[in-house]
């Protein structure tokens, strides 16, 4: 029998992202082979550590970058989830500090998507006086590395088990899926690479584009929780390197910088791929400055070279 | 009465200040075949655009399913059935066939878009228009043809009862169109109403019941096809008063040739062959994007091309790169003035010395008093007025293209290719133009008019090309060029044979 259409769509969407996914399997052999200990539960559990936050921050920025936009302030939304969790953790329990951390997201990003939809302006200057405006937020809440995070959060989150993170990822990503099989997730798709289009085709592009700003904040702020945990405290500015990061993750995951070209599972291969890269480099004992220049040698080759075979195959 | 699907009442449209429709009517009924005809930029795109609720008319009503309305929004216009296949299609290219077709009106299941009940409503449709093969297939990696025929067939996704086709056969093939026709036909005899716009005559009077024919945005027809024939629907389309905005003719032409090539192929060229004399005004005319700017960037050296044999300038052999060109005396005019010509935040006076600053340079320290004077000469030449200081965007369209005329005017270019000098440009320094035109044919440069505007090409031109698909398809020289023989050729109509 036929597969159905969905699963069709989803093949080819698959087939592109072949070499992509050999060479992450090819980087994590090599990664398993130099440091044997990954196969242990703690050694898997520090892996999944050192992968979760990229990985929700890529989520967040592939959305954005879907809509055809981009965001700078992925970093500042990451030390404000973690600022709010430290602070108000101590006094309002878990459960209502974690509700916290996430509305804080989802309500800073539907502010900076309304105003990209409806103010039409570039989401990267948006987003550049958002970081600032987040940045001192978060300073403004937590001056100082401080507050706490509930010991047994920290210990389920960045213990020596992974099966929670895992767990939670692939929550994250059933989530994706149902919300990209809806007529509202199909739209991001639309909204991003041809406006026009699909206005005329009746899609509210405005909602669309802040709803993605929502769902990208919120996951910036979950990944700030996360760092959190790790740490047990909150620091206003643990989040800065996860802007610059999120976009290399999300550009090696073949998501296009002009809207509605790329996938999430793209995505999340490629933060997948920039955390094995950068823990084999640790391994092989190179020194933090060569990794960045090897990492951004890498990231340039990776998006030069469909380019060069594409116009190889031209006539 | 019988039953009006959708109909505009005396509705009219200005841009800026420029009138595009002036009080049209139409009207379209179930089961009828509705054409609408016109040249570039008669209105046909506004018009339908107001009738689909992409714009709203300045004055006028719209009728819709027995209501009458000031003017629609898309959504309205959704609700009551009218579709559009546009000419810009409406496609998202990384989204698969299926998705594209049910785009903004899926059927959803539990929240969640019923993919199963999309394909199958996806396989029927596209069985419908003849397209055949994977609905899972994204829309980038079709030729133009199937995307044109998915187009077609998220617009049936809807059920309309109102389906405006825009060129929905410019590029299909022969036996696509032929389907598209048999599928419009059965159509009709649902009870669709139809407005069909297309270049191609023959289709029309094929399909068609009723034609309402537009020139310069009012209407000069409104009736049944029977009994039409190609002559009168070029008579109907063209044909405005020259009135005095010409200048008299007076050819310029000498003997010299400066440009001379066959065998010229570069995008959607083919196999073209032209001369060009010294003071000659050559025109190029055909409908829009037929080829006729890649022959000119051809020339310019701006886009890769070949040619069997060419001499341009008394060397032999094309120009290769824009630098090139200009040494050798041959300036390019973009279209897009505001993307390609001019640099807007600038002021007029450095655009006008932008293409050889050199000119006003000393040891490498610019020198203001020869800028100056320099820029005072070409502002009195064009009659720029006010303070040359002002940014470039200070000024108004016609302004606009005058500065982008004039910046090449010192280096005293011997071919100028123009690219539709006067789109967008009111009727005063449309005048001025066609005066600094003559002039430099006269002074002994040879030039290259592009125009969308037809008369343009008959008042102004020593001869005229005519392109159609990527070939020059008639040469027409002054005094034998009308604006039904240009119409007529760019259509691919001889009228003097078909109406025998």
């Amino acid at each position: 029998m036929m597969p159905s259409l969905y699963w069709q769509i989803q093949w080819r969407r698959n087939r592109r992202l072949t070499p992509l996914y050999g060479v992450v399997l090819l980087l994590l052999v090599v990664y398993g082979w130099l440091f044997p200990g990954l196969f242990s539960r703690a050694g898997l559990a520090h892996f999944t550590q050192s992968w979760f936050p990229l990985a929700l921050v890529a989520m967040a920025q592939a959305i954005l970058m879907l809509t055809g936009g981009i965001s700078l302030a992925v970093g500042s939304l990451v030390s404000l989830g973690a600022v709010v969790a430290a602070t108000t953790m101590g006094a309002t329990g878990s459960l209502v500090s974690m509700l916290l951390v996430l509305a804080a997201g989802l309500a800073t990003g539907a502010a900076s998507g309304a105003i990209v939809a409806l103010l039409r302006l570039p989401a990267i200057i948006v987003t550049l006086a958002g970081s600032f405006i987040i940045g001192g937020l978060a300073l403004i809440i937590l001056p100082r590395p401080g507050g706490m995070i509930l010991p047994w959060l920290s210990a389920v989150l960045a213990g020596n088990n992974p099966t929670v993170l895992l767990g939670l990822l692939i929550l994250l990503v059933l989530g994706w899926k149902f919300y990209l099989a809806t007529p509202g997730g199909i739209a991001l798709y639309a909204a991003g690479e041809n406006p026009v289009a699909a206005y005329r085709s009746g899609i509210a592009v405005e909602a669309t584009v802040i709803a993605a700003f929502a769902i990208s904040g919120m996951l910036c702020t979950l990944a700030g929780l996360f760092v959190a945990a790790q740490t047990g405290s909150g620091d206003p500015v643990i989040g800065t390197t996860f802007t610059l990061n999120s976009i290399a993750a999300v550009v090696l995951g073949g998501v296009g910088f002009l809207g509605g070209e790329g996938t999430m599972r793209g995505a999340l291969a490629g933060s997948l791929l920039l955390t094995v890269m950068i823990n084999v480099m640790f391994f092989l004992g190179m020194p933090p400055v060569a990794q960045y220049i090897a990492q951004g040698i890498i990231i340039v080759v990776a998006v030069a070279l469909p380019h060069l075979l594409g116009r190889r195959l031209a006539p | 009465m019988t039953s009006v699907s959708l109909a505009a009442r005396d509705v009219s449209k200005a841009f800026f200040g420029n009138p595009v429709l002036r009080g049209v009517s139409i009207e379209l009924r179930p089961g009828r075949v509705h054409a609408l005809m016109g040249e570039n930029g008669a209105g046909k795109s506004t018009l339908i655009n107001i009738l689909s609720g992409s714009l709203s008319p300045d004055s006028g009503s719209l009728d819709v399913g027995g209501r009458t309305a000031s003017s629609l929004s898309p959504a309205e216009a959704r609700q009551a059935g009218i579709a559009v296949v546009h000419q810009e299609l409406s496609l998202v290219a990384h989204l698969s066939i299926a998705e594209n077709i049910g785009l903004g009106a899926y059927a959803s299941r539990g929240g969640r878009i019923d993919y199963s009940a999309l394909a199958v409503r996806a396989a029927e449709l596209c069985a419908l228009v003849g397209l055949s093969g994977d609905l899972s297939r994204p829309i980038r990696d079709l030729p133009l043809g199937e995307r044109q025929l998915v187009e077609i067939a998220k617009a049936l996704y809807r059920n309309p009862k109102v389906l405006i086709l825009d060129e929905p056969t410019s590029s299909l093939s022969a036996r696509e169109t032929e389907r598209l026709m048999a599928l419009l036909r059965r159509l009709k005899a649902n009870g669709v109403a139809l407005l069909y716009i297309s270049h191609r005559l023959g289709e029309v009077m094929d399909l068609c019941d009723h034609v309402t024919v537009l020139k310069d945005g009012v209407c000069t027809a409104d009736q049944p096809m029977a009994g039409m024939t190609p002559d009168e629907f070029v008579r109907l389309m063209v044909g405005r008063d020259a009135g005095d905005l010409f200048p008299a003719f007076e050819s310029a032409a000498r003997a010299e040739t400066v440009i001379d090539v066959a065998g010229l192929s570069a995008g959607m060229v083919q196999d073209a062959a032209l001369t060009l004399r010294r003071g000659e005004i050559l025109g190029l005319g055909g409908l829009v994007g037929q080829g006729q700017e890649d022959l000119l960037l051809a020339l310019y050296g701006a886009m890769p091309a070949r040619a069997r044999t060419a001499t341009m300038l008394g060397a032999a052999g094309l120009v290769h790169s824009v630098t090139a060109a200009n040494r050798r005396g041959i300036a390019y005019v973009p279209a897009d003035r505001k993307r390609e010509g001019l640099l807007l935040t600038h002021s007029i006076r450095f655009n006008m010395l932008l293409p050889d600053f050199g000119r006003a340079v000393s040891l490498a320290l610019r020198r203001t008093s020869t800028e100056r004077k320099l820029t005072d000469g070409l502002a009195r030449l064009l009659t720029v007025k006010g303070d040359l200081s002002r940014p470039v965007q200070a000024l108004s369209g016609g302004n606009q293209q005058k500065v982008a005329l004039a910046k090449w005017m010192p280096q005293n270019p011997k071919i100028l290719l123009l690219n539709d000098p006067t789109r967008g440009v009111d009727v005063q320094t449309k005048r001025e133009i066609y005066l600094m035109l003559r002039r430099f044919a006269q002074e002994g440069q040879a030039i290259i008019l592009l125009s969308s505007d037809t008369p343009e090409l008959v008042h102004l031109c020593d001869r005229v090309l005519v392109m159609r698909e990527g070939n020059l398809v008639a040469e027409l020289p002054h005094g034998q060029v009308t604006e039904e023989s240009i119409v007529a050729a760019a259509m691919g109509v001889s009228p003097a044979r078909e109406a025998a």
